[in-house]
């Protein structure tokens, strides 16, 4: 549970101050693993080809986390995700390793959730269960597809068998396992994806993330477009998703996330619910309240970068007028949306600054408060750029 | 030769008139008017090298510093020539389009020559012929000069030959040149000299001067170009305004260079500027003789007349409460743009606009740019219309320049459209399909003649079809080879109805068209189809429909958006897909809210578009 406590926020000028209720706002940590055997075409996280230098990472990590504390003094963490790249190119010995340092540097609570991300291959597989020795409670594979002639048209270095195999040992260390899941694949057609999600479905993992392939700026795939299922096509696969994965007893809890009852991601939750996160590693954002306001941070992206200077990071407040439409690119992403009274306890803005835009988007179908909760209608869920953009200030 | 008594300022002026040269330049677009021009003014002195790259690249400072707009193709040259003595050559600009041939035809009056500019490469075009027939008409000596010699496919044979079958003037003595390498330049200012006749007209008489030109300067107020045609002016004198009659104190004369020079006196023969504190450019009206209050002229100067708006179109300000910001422009810009005129008007649709009155669709085009450029206005421009004439059945005629004013068909006894005589000028390749082009425009042939490889097509055709896609169909059909000049010859009864667009079953104000009767159906399904490309998907069915009174002629759908969201945003992602979300706001900024649809500005000009492949 995360724990709220209302007290009526005071406005100020300039920043908003979260002074009352800061330390009552939930803290995750996210750790960034930059490197990747292979780019894939469509990824535009930060991740890159070169040869990883583990131990010096490591220690990077390490002196950016204690460079951190004084900002996150006392806070106890909820979750830890470690993302890429390819954090399961990390030996078992690292990851224990780093965790270690972790729990000696913050206070952790004893039933954290710690999700690491893994790629599917045989090498990767091999080590999930010293990841399970290490601490790690969460697996989370990016399996994308079990088709051979898919995973090569989106540059996957893994195939279907070893997905399959991949997903086992998992099973065998991990109660906890989600797959990464996408659809509207190039020249996918409609039974295609139902087979993808059905082999996935068969397997019995805890957790589903089924994401429509998005061609973003700045990757291979966006100067080159593959030929890729139309508007209409897509969205047939996208509603064979949600009724199948309802069927198979997953709920569908944010735009691209589905669990089983209770294993919903409490680590993602957290970002979707506006709370704290301290991001550490190449490249990694945080997102940090406390008595002057709210900033985000960014570390240096490339891992010459960072590794050359871990500690001094960019900053940037968060402005009055950026905070609504911030609020709500997260919040609304959840099915069930928020409790209307975390807007002001997590932005310390009164609720009469998102008055209008609440207003316009319940005029237009699209956003409902139901039992105190600010949650998007089911049409507001299709039409969720749409939503949002009432509240952007541009 | 006994030379007449003359007072002495009389004879001063007779011997220095002689030495006076008024001409202008005829030329294509692209065929290197300007360049010339340049190259003549430079030739002269009139700018330095780095004047004349300020006078481009930085007027608004020349501007500042002789406080009066400079006009750079407008200018007072002196010349020293071959036979050893100085010339003043007064080069007037010409408008370069269709839509201002009544300008054209004012420049040219105002001088004895004319350069006829044609380019070696490409020959002759419509719109040279059209202003040079106005100069032969007005008795003006055409100079052919053949441009762009430097250019390899120069062909000055054929061009020689065309200029006399076309035209049908002597082109043996055709100069050649390159306004770009400067080529020719000297020869063709003798030409001016020795074969443009010196102004004639009399010192003595009454003040008659004819205005070739007026703009608004933001610190003398109006500025008029004239040329003084008989009798003499300055500063102090009262002036009047012969169409109006109104009385203005002559603040000030002088001549440009093309740089303003103050001068004591303008005097027959001699072209140059008045200031006289007027404030209203529409006082000043091209074409109209101004005289002296004191000994006014019996008679003003042939030729004038009030210029007419021939194409009408609604501006909206896609945002309404930008109306005023948008009234403000429009004021700003009418200060330099008298035949821009405009009254406000109510569309249910588009809330509160104006219908504004253009000379042609091409000045349309120069007014909606300039309001989006110059006074960064967001605008909804619906589809130019032509005024129709409607005569009721009480025996009234009503003049309808928005077609959703048309009168009930009940009421009126006969709608009367615009018939334009159009010239055409089109290599003989692109004939056939020039003339299919023309009778599906319900053109009637008024004749064909050939000139060489160029044949001369004359249509009288309604001026409602021309405005709509005629041009860029011209274009498309002869590859851009064909050229087209065009005049208002008259009213004439004709079949049309109203074409109603109706968006989800309300019928949208803006969208509607007046068009003959026979194409109704048809143009109503292109219409519908073309919008339903430009209309983009949204949540819900958006059904578009045209109608003629309760028929439906054409129904198009645009199917609901299926979904409209982020596949994923995570903690780092935030500040790239705010950008992205950010951007999808400001696309929809510039649509125009119309019930529950959002419609994009080019969608309310579709009918401009339909069967553009």
């Amino acid at each position: 549970m995360i724990p709220i406590v209302a007290v009526p926020p005071v406005p100020q000028k300039g920043f908003p101050s979260v002074t009352s209720t800061f330390l009552s706002v939930p803290l995750s940590l996210y750790v960034h693993w930059p490197w990747c055997v292979r780019k894939c075409p469509y990824c535009d996280f930060n991740s890159h080809e070169s040869v990883p230098q583990e131990a010096t990472y490591l220690d990077a990590l390490i002196a950016d986390l204690e460079a951190a504390l004084p900002l996150i003094w006392g806070r106890p963490i909820i979750s830890i995700f470690i993302g890429g790249g390819t954090p399961s190119l990390m030996s078992g010995a690292t990851v224990d390793a780093l965790l270690a340092a972790l729990r000696m540097r913050l206070p952790l609570l004893p039933e954290a959730e710690i999700t690491l991300e893994a790629n599917p291959g045989t090498v990767e597989a091999a080590r999930f269960a010293a990841y399970r020795d290490a601490g790690v409670n969460r697996l989370s594979l990016g399996i994308q597809s079990f088709a051979d002639a898919k995973l090569a048209a989106l540059g996957r270095i893994h195939s279907g068998d070893e997905a399959q195999r991949a997903i086992e040992i998992a099973q065998k260390h991990f109660e906890r396992v989600n797959l990464d899941l996408m659809y509207a694949l190039p020249e996918q057609t409609l039974p295609e994806a139902q087979r993808d999600l059905a082999t996935a479905i068969a397997t019995g993992v805890s957790h589903l993330s089924a994401y429509h392939l998005t061609l973003e700026p700045n990757t291979p795939f966006h100067h080159a477009p593959p030929p890729l299922p139309d508007d209409d096509l897509a969205a047939d696969m996208q509603d064979m998703v949600e009724e199948t994965l309802a069927t198979a007893g997953y709920q569908h809890y944010e735009t691209s996330a589905f669990a089983k009852p209770r294993q919903q991601c409490q680590h993602n939750l957290n970002y979707w619910g506006f709370g704290d996160y301290l991001g550490i590693g190449a490249g990694a954002h945080s997102k940090l309240s406390d008595h002057t306001g709210i900033r985000r941070e960014a570390r240096p992206r490339h891992p010459k970068d960072y590794l050359a200077d871990p500690v001094t990071r960019q900053w940037q407040p968060v402005t009055t007028e950026d905070l609504p439409g911030e609020f709500m690119m997260n919040a609304l992403r959840l099915t069930d949306g928020v409790p209307l009274a975390w807007f002001s306890e997590r932005t310390g803005l009164p609720l009469s600054a998102i008055e209008k835009s609440a207003l316009a988007g319940r005029q237009e179908g699209l956003l409902e408060v139901v039992d105190n909760r600010l949650r998007p209608t089911p049409q507001g869920r299709r039409f969720l750029n749409r939503l949002i953009t009432l509240f952007l200030d541009a | 030769m006994k030379a007449p008594i003359l007072a002495p300022l009389s004879l001063f002026w007779y011997l220095s008139v002689q030495h006076i040269r008024n001409f202008s330049i005829i030329a294509h677009i692209d065929h290197g008017k300007s360049t010339l021009a340049d190259r003549i003014i430079q030739r002269c002195g009139g700018l330095s090298d780095r004047e004349m790259e300020a006078q481009v690249l930085d007027s608004m400072d020349i501007e500042r510093e002789r406080g009066i707009t400079i006009k750079a193709q407008t200018a007072a040259l002196q010349y020293k020539a071959r036979d050893g003595k100085i010339y003043n050559l007064n080069l007037i600009d010409t408008p370069g389009h269709v839509d201002f041939s009544y300008e054209v035809s004012r420049s040219l009056s105002a001088c004895e020559g004319a350069l006829l500019v044609v380019d070696a490469s490409q020959g002759v075009e419509a719109q040279t012929v059209a202003n040079c027939y106005t100069a032969i008409e007005l008795g003006v000596e055409v100079v052919p000069v053949l441009n762009k010699m430097d250019l390899p496919q120069a062909d000055p044979d054929g061009a020689r030959q065309e200029v006399e079958e076309v035209i049908g003037i002597d082109a043996t003595d055709a100069i050649p040149c390159s306004a770009k390498t400067g080529m020719g330049v000297e020869d063709i200012l003798e030409a001016v000299i020795a074969r443009i006749p010196a102004p004639r007209g009399k010192l003595d008489a009454p003040l008659k001067a004819l205005i070739i030109d007026s703009w608004f300067d933001n610190y003398v107020g109006v500025v008029m170009l004239v040329r003084v045609v008989d009798g003499s002016l300055k500063a102090k004198d009262k002036i009047k305004l012969m169409s109006t009659g109104t009385v203005h104190l002559c603040e000030q004369v002088g001549v440009f260079t093309p740089k303003s020079l103050p001068r004591p006196e303008l005097r027959a023969g001699e072209v140059g500027f008045i200031i006289s504190g007027i404030k209203e450019l529409q006082a000043a009206k091209v074409g109209d003789t101004v005289t002296l209050v004191d000994r006014p002229a019996t008679e003003a100067l042939p030729g004038f007349k009030e210029i007419k708006s021939q194409v009408f179109a609604g501006l909206y300000p896609v945002e309404s409460n930008q109306y005023d910001s948008l009234r403000d422009a429009l004021e700003k810009l009418q200060l330099n743009d008298a035949s821009l005129h405009y009254e406000p008007e109510v569309s249910q649709a588009l809330g509160f606009g104006f219908r504004c009155g253009f000379l042609g669709l091409l000045h349309m085009e120069i007014v909606q740019e300039r309001l989006e450029r110059e006074f960064d206005q967001d605008l909804i421009t619906t589809a130019p219309t032509v005024v129709y004439e409607v005569l009721m059945r009480d025996g009234s005629v009503v003049q309808v320049e928005n077609p959703a004013k048309l009168p009930d068909s009940q009421k009126a006894e006969e709608i009367r459209e615009p018939i334009i005589t159009t010239k055409i000028f089109v290599p003989q390749d692109y004939l056939g399909a020039v003339i299919m082009l023309c009778e599906s425009k319900r053109g009637s042939q008024v004749n064909m003649a050939y000139h060489g490889r160029q044949v001369q097509l004359t249509y009288d055709m309604p001026m409602a079809e021309v405005v709509m896609d005629f041009f860029d169909k011209l274009k498309s059909v002869s590859r851009g080879y064909a050229s087209l000049d065009y005049e208002f010859k008259e009213y004439r009864a004709a079949d049309v109805v109203k074409l109603d667009v109706l968006i989800n079953t309300e019928k949208v104000d803006a969208l509607s068209l007046i068009v003959h009767r026979a194409n109704a159906p048809y143009r109503g399904r292109e219409l519908a189809s073309k919008m339903r490309e430009l209309i983009p998907r949204q949540m819900y069915d958006v059904a578009i429909q045209a109608a003629i009174g309760s028929t439906i002629v054409a129904r198009e759908n645009v199917k609901a958006m299926r979904k409209d969201v982020l596949a994923k945003c995570y903690g780092g992602d935030i500040s790239r897909k705010k950008k992205l979300l950010e951007k999808q706001k400001a696309g929809k900024k510039r649509m125009k809210q119309v019930g529950s649809v959002e419609i994009p500005q080019e969608a309310f000009l579709a009918v401009l578009r339909v069967g553009g492949k």
